[in-house]
């Protein structure tokens, strides 16, 4: 119990240094941009039109029965989170090393900062994304998606892919501290990993097998949960928001507890 | 108030040869000639006390270990061997400036450096004006600190990191900052906090600002104490020592 309280007690403490370095990270990432923060909101709408053009029309990709529009967006927007977010943090370490050197700071504040900046972006997506939604009421798509009170599930679903996420984080931040090489390996699988998640296609045109070990891979079911409430009006199940509960508190314990355990020795690898 | 209780600090400086493959492979072929750690010891069983209110100046040549001494004592290393104690808060001044952004103006930077200072927002916001006005840099508030020359960034750093009366302060080797109206001033702050009671741990190569400063001395030549005791008659033996 005590180990709980200050572990919360060093977070409070550290909490006005969080908000800095994601305001810097605002900041930074705006700097002599016009349209400014607006770049957040208009980044996924045109990311969002160039893939609908190339794969609905190009590929003529349909997913049958749903608004193909809505479906492409809600799997980017959430796999874009994980990627950038799982990305950032796990380079933020070694980046701050001159400061980690200099000053004592616990050094988890900075994947967890990059996390929930990420995160804070995602967020703002969200907008665009309900208007698209808000859109195939008056037409846009084939389909359309009606808001319903299951929305109220999607919090909960957003954070546990954030848990997911920050476990990710902490576990890549710690091991490229050692291998750095972790930074190139990583860009492959995450592109790897972007077309094995089914971000602009249905499982339904892959192989049975296939369609079985889909249910193994995390993101899969982050999007599938989020996918059900907005596409088909339904809740998922008990058991998947079980199942992504613990995938997120799974994956944070196996990144803090590598991380906590070794974070001592990061000062050695400088 | 700092207790440092026979710390010794090892480093690994085969470290990155360790980690290629190249190195790997060549190790598996060549099994005799496999290079051997090197562990390089950057502090030999250091022991002394630090009372409170106490200044006590760290001398020694290059690479003797006086920093790795201060990051040992304010947390960012752990000794391999040995415990420190501290009671108090610590204001660390190792290297100024470390936490600044460029990309940021002065006035973001004020916040970002004192907050990995940890100092609150509360106390941010009402020392803001103090912490203008000591570093002279009024007229540059909105200017982003890459554009700073390397006197000014020293100054506004100089300025974030003194305006808290810290129980425990850190320095190495900050006193030559700025030019020579803001050395002044510098020095002043330093000696008003060290008067109202900061115990001060302090690193420098300049023999008369220890002398000036200092109540005691700690000698480190290759990680090991080679003498503690008063200011003069150190000082007076290192010069000795260093000269021949």
């Amino acid at each position: 119990m005590t180990k709980v309280k200050a572990i919360f007690g060093n977070f409070k403490r550290y909490w006005f240094l969080m908000t800095q370095l994601i305001s810097r990270d605002f900041k930074v990432k705006y700097k002599r941009s016009v349209l400014g923060i607006l770049w957040s909101l208009l980044n996924p709408i045109l990311t969002m039109a160039v893939m609908a053009v190339v794969f609905s029309h190009m590929f003529r990709f349909q997913v049958e029965g749903v608004n193909y529009i809505v479906y492409l967006m809600t799997g980017i927007i959430m796999f874009n989170y994980f990627s950038q977010a799982s990305r950032d943090a796990m380079t933020s370490v070694v980046e701050n090393f001159t400061l980690i050197n200099k000053v004592y700071i616990p050094k988890y504040i900075f994947p967890v900062a990059k996390c929930l900046f990420v995160g804070i972006d995602f967020l703002l997506t969200l907008i665009p994304w309900v208007g698209i939604i808000l859109l195939s009421y008056v037409g846009l798509g084939e389909h359309t998606c009606y808001i319903n009170w299951y929305y109220l599930l999607l919090p909960y679903i957003f954070f546990c892919m954030l848990l997911f996420t920050l476990g990710m984080g902490l576990l890549l931040s710690c091991l490229s501290v050692f291998l750095r090489d972790i930074w190139h390996i990583y860009g492959i699988v995450l592109t790897l990993w972007n077309y094995l998640t089914p971000v602009f296609y249905s499982i339904e045109i892959l192989p049975p097998k296939l369609q079985f070990l889909m249910q193994f891979n995390p993101l899969y079911q982050f999007l599938t949960a989020a996918r059900t409430i907005v596409l088909y009006g339904q809740a998922p199940s008990c058991q998947t928001l079980l199942i992504l509960g613990a995938l997120g508190i799974g994956m944070l314990a196996i990144g803090s507890l590598v991380f906590k355990k070794n974070q001592d020795k990061f000062i050695y690898y400088i | 108030m700092i207790d440092i209780k026979h710390v010794s600090m090892k480093f690994n400086l085969g470290i990155e040869k360790e980690f290629s493959i190249k190195q790997a492979f060549v190790n598996l072929f060549n099994k005799k000639n496999r290079k051997k750690k090197e562990d390089f010891w950057a502090l030999k069983d250091v022991d002394f006390h630090v009372g409170k209110g106490e200044v006590v100046g760290l001398i020694g040549s290059n690479g003797a270990g006086k920093s790795t001494l201060l990051k040992v004592v304010s947390g960012v290393m752990k000794p391999t061997k040995g415990k420190v104690d501290v009671h108090g808060v610590i204001s660390p001044m190792i290297e100024l400036g470390a936490g600044f952004d460029g990309n940021l103006t002065a006035r973001e930077n004020i916040y970002l450096n004192g907050a990995i200072l940890g100092y609150s927002k509360k106390f941010l916001d009402s020392k803001f004006d103090e912490i203008v006005e000591f570093s002279e840099l009024k007229d540059f508030l909105e200017v982003p600190v890459k554009n700073f020359s390397s006197g000014m960034t020293a100054k506004l750093a100089f300025s974030i990191a003194t305006i808290v009366n810290p129980e425990i302060l850190i320095v190495d080797e900050i006193l030559s900052v700025g030019d020579i109206k803001f050395q002044e001033k510098s020095k002043k702050k330093m000696m008003e906090m060290i008067k109202g009671g900061t115990t001060v741990l302090y690193v420098s190569h300049s023999l008369d600002s220890i002398r000036d400063l200092c109540t005691k001395v700690v000698w480190l030549e290759h990680g090991k104490v080679v003498k503690i005791g008063d200011t003069n008659e150190v000082c007076d033996e290192y010069y000795k020592a260093q000269m021949n």
